[in-house]
C-alpha cells in the first residue's frame, strides 16, 4: 500500500469514525455533507461503511455479544470486573453483603444500596439462559404498573438491571421471612391461624389484581412469614419479576437447563402449564392460591414436586391439566396410612386431622383448583370471603347442590362469551395464516423463528388486553364502574369482543342511569355483537337496551344497521320469547316493507303461542301483545292492533311500562282509523303513567316497575304518537 | 497440569486461569442460541490448549490474552465446524454471499466461521486491527483490556473495532476491498 493510499484510507476511516460518534441521523447528515457532499467517492464509501456498521451490529446479535457492553453499563466504570457475583462485589447502585439463598430462578443475595437512599434491599439475579434485553424490557413495561401496588403484604420491586455478564436482576425490599408452609409446620399452626394468614394472602394478591398486575408464580417460597411486633405478617415477594422472566415456558425449556422449569411446577395452573405461558390471567394466581392453601391444609401439595418431576416434562403437563387431584383430607387420610405402614418414612405428619378439612375446606379448596379456570373463584376476593365465611361458620360458596347442576349452569352462562372468544381466536390464527402464507411465498428461506416471534408480539398484545380484561371484571365485580369505563377505553376495538357480556352489561346499565345515552349505546352495541352467537331469548333483553339506546340517542342510521342485524340473527327463531322481542325491537320506527316481510314468520311464531293458560300470571302476555299490536300497526292493520292491544290490557299481569306502551299504540291506530276521540283518550292515559314515571326518577322505582329501558320505549313511541296525532313536530331531535 | 518450580509461578497461574475463566463467561453469557459449549467447558478446554506445550511462559498479561484468545477463537471455530458438519451431514453449506439477506439467514456457527475467515484476510492486511477483533471477539475482552494489551488508547480501539467491523461487513457482502 502506498502512502497516497493509506492516507486515503485513513482520511475515510476518521470520517467514518466521527460520523459514527453521532447518533442524531440528520447531525450525522449534516456533518457528512459538510465534510464530503454526497456524490462524491469519499462520501459513497464512508456510507458504505456506516451501512455495513450498522448492519454489523445486527449480524453479530447472537454471534458475538460480547462486543455489546449491557445496556447501563459503561465499560470504563467496569473495571473491577467479575463474573459471578461475589459478596461485596458491586452490581450497579448496589453492594452485595450476603447470600441469601438460591431458587429456582436465580440467586438471591442481600445488598446495601447507598444512593441515593441508604437502605439495605434483596437482588435476585436470574440465572442464564434468558434474554436479558427482554427481560429488562418487560419488566420496564410493567414497572408503571407495579409502581401503583401498595399494600402492606407485598414487597416493592424496586429496580432491576443487567449485570455485567449480561444476566438480569431484580432489586426488591428486603423481607426476612420464612416460607409460609415452613412457618406453619414449625410453629405447629393451629387451623385457624392457618387460615387467617391465608385470607390476608388473598387479600394482597386481590389488591395487585384490582391494580391490574398478576404474580403469575404464587408459591409458598414467594410468601414470606416476617414477625412484626410478635405478630405474623405475611409478605408477598417476586411481583412482577415473573412476568418478566417467564414470558414462555417453551423457550425456558428448551435454553435453559431443567432446573429453571423445575423449580414450581407443582404450584403451576394447568393454562401455565399447558400453554405458550401467555395465555394466563388472574385466575391462574387463584390456581396457585389454591396450591397454597391445599399445602397449608394437607402439609402437602396436591402434586408432589418430586414425584412430578419424575414423570417427565410430557407427563407432568399431563398430571396437572387432567389430573384430579386427592381433596386434602382424602390427601391426609392417604398420607396417614403410608405412615402407619412404612415407619422408617420420617416425612412430617400432616398437622390438620382429615375430619377438620372434609366438608367446607375441602370444597372451597377444590374450586381454587378447577382446571377449567372459569370454574374457579372469579377473584381472590371471593376465596377469601368464602374462606371467612367458613370461619365464621356461614355456608360457603363453593358448596353447590350438585357439580352436575352447576356445570351445566356454567356451560349455559358462557356460552356466548365462549363462542364469541372462539371466534376471535379463529380470526386470529386465520390472519396469522395469511401473513404465514404471504411471508413464505415472499422469502422461501427465511426462518421459522422470525416468524414466532411475529407471533409471540401478537399473543403478547392480546395476553395484554386480556388483563385489562381481567382488571375490568375485577372492577366491575367491586362496582367501581367509573374506573371500569376507563379500563375498557383501554382496550382496542378489535379485542373488546373477548371482554364479554359480564363487564358489558352493568356498565350500559350504569351509562344509561347516569343518562350518557352514547356510552350506554357503545356498550350495548358491543354487547349485541358479543350475542350474535347467540340465538336464544337471552340475547334478546340486550337488544331492547340497545335499540331504545339507539333511538335515545337519536341515531337513525346506526338503530337502522341494528334492526337488519337484529333480523337477521333471528330470522328463523322458533322461540315465541325471542320472536316478540325482535318485533319490537325493531320497529320502533315506521318500518319499510322488506323489514314487515322478514317480520312475519316472526309474527307468526309469537301468535302461536296464544292463548295462555287461564289464571297464568306471566308478564309474557300483555308485552306479547304489544309486540304484536305494533307490528300491526306497522303493517296498517289498525283494526287487528287494536285488538291485539285492547288484549294486551286484560291480563291478570299488568307491568307498567307495557300497559303505558300499550296506550301508545293503540292511541296511534285509533288515529289510525280515524277516531281521534279514542285516540287522545288512550294517549293521555299514557301519558300520566310515563310523566309520572320520568318526574320520579326513572332509576328510582323497583323492578316490579318495570325497567328503565321498557320505559324509555314506551316514551319513544310515544313522541311518535304525539307528533302524530297533536300534529306536532318533536319526533326526533 | 505440570508441577510449577516457584510458588510465584502456581499463584500467576490460577490467577489466569480466572482471567481466562471470566473472558469464557464473557463469551459465552449472551451466546443464547448457540449454547452448545458452556463457559467452563471452554475455559478449561483452552486452558489445556495454553498449557499444552508444557512450559509455556507469558511475558505479560496482554500476552496471555492473546494466546487465551487465540485458544478460545480455535475451540469456537472447531465447535462451529463441528455442528455446522451435523447440521448440513457433512455437506457443509457455503453461505452465499452475494445475496445480502444472508445476514439472517446465518447460523451463529456460521457466523463464527464467516468471521474468522474474515480475520484471517485482515491478518494479512492490517495486522493491529486483526488483534483487536482477535481479543473482542474471540477473547471478549473489553475494549481497556484490549487497549492494556496491546498499548494502545481505548479509543483507538473502538475505532479499530468499528472500522473492523464496517470491513467485515462489507467483505461478507462481497465487497473484496483488501484495504483495511
Amino acid at each position: 500500500m502506498d502512502s497516497a493510499m493509506e492516507d486515503e484510507a485513513s482520511q475515510r476511516e476518521t470520517l467514518f469514525y466521527d460520523a459514527l460518534q453521532i447518533s442524531d441521523p440528520a447531525e450525522r447528515e449534516e456533518f457528512l455533507e459538510q465534510s464530503c457532499p454526497s456524490g462524491s467517492p469519499l462520501r459513497a464509501a464512508v456510507d458504505a461503511m456506516l451501512a455495513a456498521h450498522d448492519q454489523a451490529d445486527a449480524f453479530l446479535v447472537g454471534s458475538d455479544p460480547a462486543m455489546k457492553p449491557p445496556a447501563g453499563l459503561d465499560e470504563s466504570t467496569s473495571a473491577c470486573s467479575y463474573t459471578d457475583a461475589s459478596i461485596g462485589s458491586w452490581i450497579g447502585l448496589y453492594k452485595l453483603v450476603q447470600w441469601l439463598g438460591e431458587g429456582g430462578g436465580g440467586v438471591v443475595y442481600m445488598a446495601e444500596q447507598e444512593e441515593p437512599v441508604q437502605r439495605q434491599v434483596a437482588l435476585k439475579i436470574i440465572k442464564l439462559g434468558m434474554d436479558t434485553r427482554r427481560v429488562i424490557a418487560r419488566f420496564e413495561a410493567e414497572r408503571q404498573v407495579l409502581a401503583l401496588m401498595n399494600h402492606p403484604n407485598i414487597a416493592h420491586v424496586l429496580d432491576a438491571g443487567a449485570t455485567e455478564t449480561g444476566r438480569p436482576f431484580f432489586v426488591m425490599e428486603l423481607v426476612h421471612g420464612v416460607r409460609i408452609t415452613d412457618y406453619c409446620e414449625l410453629n405447629h399452626v393451629p387451623l385457624r391461624q392457618r387460615l387467617e394468614l391465608f385470607q390476608q394472602v388473598c387479600l394482597a394478591i386481590q389488591h395487585a389484581h384490582q391494580k391490574g398486575v398478576i404474580h403469575r408464580d404464587i408459591k409458598p417460597s414467594n410468601i414470606l412469614i416476617t414477625i412484626r411486633d410478635g405478630i405474623p405478617v405475611p409478605k408477598i415477594i417476586d411481583f412482577g419479576i415473573a412476568k418478566a422472566t417467564t414470558g414462555r415456558l417453551s423457550e425456558r425449556t428448551i435454553y435453559a437447563s431443567a432446573e429453571q422449569v423445575i423449580g414450581t411446577p407443582a404450584y403451576m395452573s394447568p393454562e401455565q402449564m399447558q400453554g405458550s405461558g401467555l395465555d394466563v390471567d388472574t385466575r391462574s394466581d387463584i390456581y396457585s392460591l389454591g396450591v397454597v392453601l391445599y399445602e397449608l391444609l394437607a402439609s402437602r401439595p396436591p402434586f408432589d414436586n418430586l414425584a412430578l418431576l419424575r414423570l417427565g416434562m410430557d407427563e407432568m403437563r399431563r398430571t396437572i391439566v387432567a389430573r384430579e387431584p386427592l381433596r386434602p383430607s382424602a390427601r391426609v387420610e392417604a398420607l396417614l396410612r403410608d405412615r402407619a405402614r412404612e415407619t422408617g418414612r420420617h416425612a412430617p405428619a400432616p398437622e390438620i386431622p382429615a375430619a377438620r378439612l372434609r366438608g367446607d375446606l375441602d370444597s372451597i379448596v377444590m374450586k381454587a383448583l378447577e382446571k377449567d379456570r372459569s370454574r374457579r373463584y372469579e377473584t381472590a376476593n371471593g376465596l377469601a370471603i368464602d374462606i371467612r365465611r367458613y370461619l365464621a361458620d356461614e355456608p360457603i360458596s363453593a358448596r353447590p347442590p350438585s357439580r352436575l347442576y352447576q356445570f351445566r349452569k356454567l356451560v349455559r352462562r358462557n356460552k356466548v362469551i365462549f363462542l364469541a372468544a372462539a371466534a376471535v381466536t379463529a380470526a386470529l390464527v386465520l390472519g396469522l395464516g395469511t401473513s404465514t402464507w404471504l411471508f413464505f411465498k415472499e422469502r422461501e428461506s427465511r426462518r421459522q423463528a422470525e416468524l414466532g416471534r411475529a407471533n409471540e408480539m401478537l399473543l403478547r398484545e392480546q395476553a395484554e388486553q386480556r388483563e385489562k380484561i381481567a382488571k375490568a371484571v375485577v372492577l366491575v365485580e367491586q362496582n367501581q364502574l367509573d374506573e371500569a369505563d376507563r379500563v375498557i377505553g383501554e382496550i382496542p376495538s378489535a379485542s373488546i369482543a373477548m371482554v364479554g357480556e359480564a363487564v358489558f352489561r352493568p356498565l350500559a346499565d350504569w351509562a344509561a342511569s347516569a343518562g350518557r345515552y352514547k356510552r350506554a349505546a357503545e356498550y350495548l352495541s358491543m354487547l349485541v355483537q358479543v350475542d350474535q352467537y347467540e340465538t336464544s331469548a337471552v340475547s334478546t333483553v340486550d337488544h331492547t337496551e340497545c335499540a331504545v339506546a339507539l333511538m335515545e340517542l337519536g341515531d337513525i342510521a346506526a338503530y337502522k344497521r341494528f334492526c337488519l342485524r337484529s333480523v337477521r340473527q333471528f330470522e328463523s327463531t322458533k322461540d315465541p320469547l325471542s320472536a316478540e322481542r325482535t318485533i319490537k325491537n325493531t320497529l320502533l320506527l315506521p318500518a319499510d316493507e322488506h323489514l314487515l316481510a322478514a317480520l312475519a314468520p316472526m309474527a307468526e311464531v309469537a301468535a302461536k303461542s296464544f292463548p295462555p293458560a287461564p289464571g297464568d300470571r306471566s308478564w309474557i302476555w300483555p308485552y306479547r301483545c304489544l309486540s304484536l299490536a305494533l307490528l300491526e300497526y306497522r303493517r296498517g292493520n289498525y283494526s287487528a292492533a287494536i285488538d291485539w292491544g285492547k288484549c294486551g290490557l286484560g291480563y291478570i299481569a299488568q307491568p307498567p311500562p307495557c300497559i303505558a306502551a300499550i296506550h301508545v299504540v293503540l292511541a296511534m291506530a285509533y288515529q289510525g282509523i280515524g277516531q281521534t276521540d279514542n285516540a287522545r283518550e288512550e294517549l293521555s292515559k299514557s301519558r300520566e303513567m310515563i310523566d309520572s314515571k320520568f318526574k320520579g326518577g326513572l332509576y328510582t322505582g323497583r323492578h316490579a316497575d318495570g325497567l328503565w329501558f321498557d320505559w324509555l320505549l314506551a316514551r319513544i313511541l310515544e313522541r311518535e304518537a304525539i307528533a302524530d296525532i297533536e300534529g306536532e313536530h318533536r319526533l326526533l331531535k | 497440569m505440570t508441577s510449577p518450580k516457584h510458588k510465584e509461578a502456581e499463584n500467576l497461574l490460577v490467577g489466569m486461569y480466572d482471567d481466562l475463566r471470566r473472558l469464557a463467561t464473557t463469551r459465552i453469557a449472551h451466546e443464547k442460541q448457540a449454547q452448545t459449549l458452556q463457559a467452563t467447558a471452554l475455559v478449561h478446554e483452552a486452558w489445556l490448549r495454553l498449557t499444552a506445550k508444557g512450559d509455556q511462559t507469558w511475558q505479560s498479561r496482554g500476552h496471555f490474552f492473546g494466546a487465551a484468545s487465540e485458544a478460545m477463537r480455535r475451540i469456537l471455530i472447531d465447535n462451529a465446524r463441528r455442528k455446522a458438519r451435523v447440521k448440513h451431514g457433512g455437506d457443509q453449506e457455503r453461505v452465499n454471499s452475494q445475496e445480502m439477506n444472508f445476514l439472517a439467514e446465518t447460523t451463529p456457527e456460521e457466523k463464527v466461521l464467516l468471521i474468522d475467515e474474515g480475520l484471517k484476510k485482515l491478518e494479512v492486511s492490517n495486522p493491529e486491527r486483526a488483534k483487536v477483533v482477535l481479543l473482542k471477539f474471540f477473547g471478549g475482552l473489553t475494549n481497556k483490556e484490549v487497549g492494556e494489551s496491546l498499548g494502545m488508547s481505548e479509543r483507538s480501539v473502538d475505532r479499530h473495532w468499528a472500522c473492523a467491523k464496517a470491513w467485515l461487513l462489507q467483505w461478507m457482502n462481497g465487497a473484496d476491498s483488501n484495504e483495511a
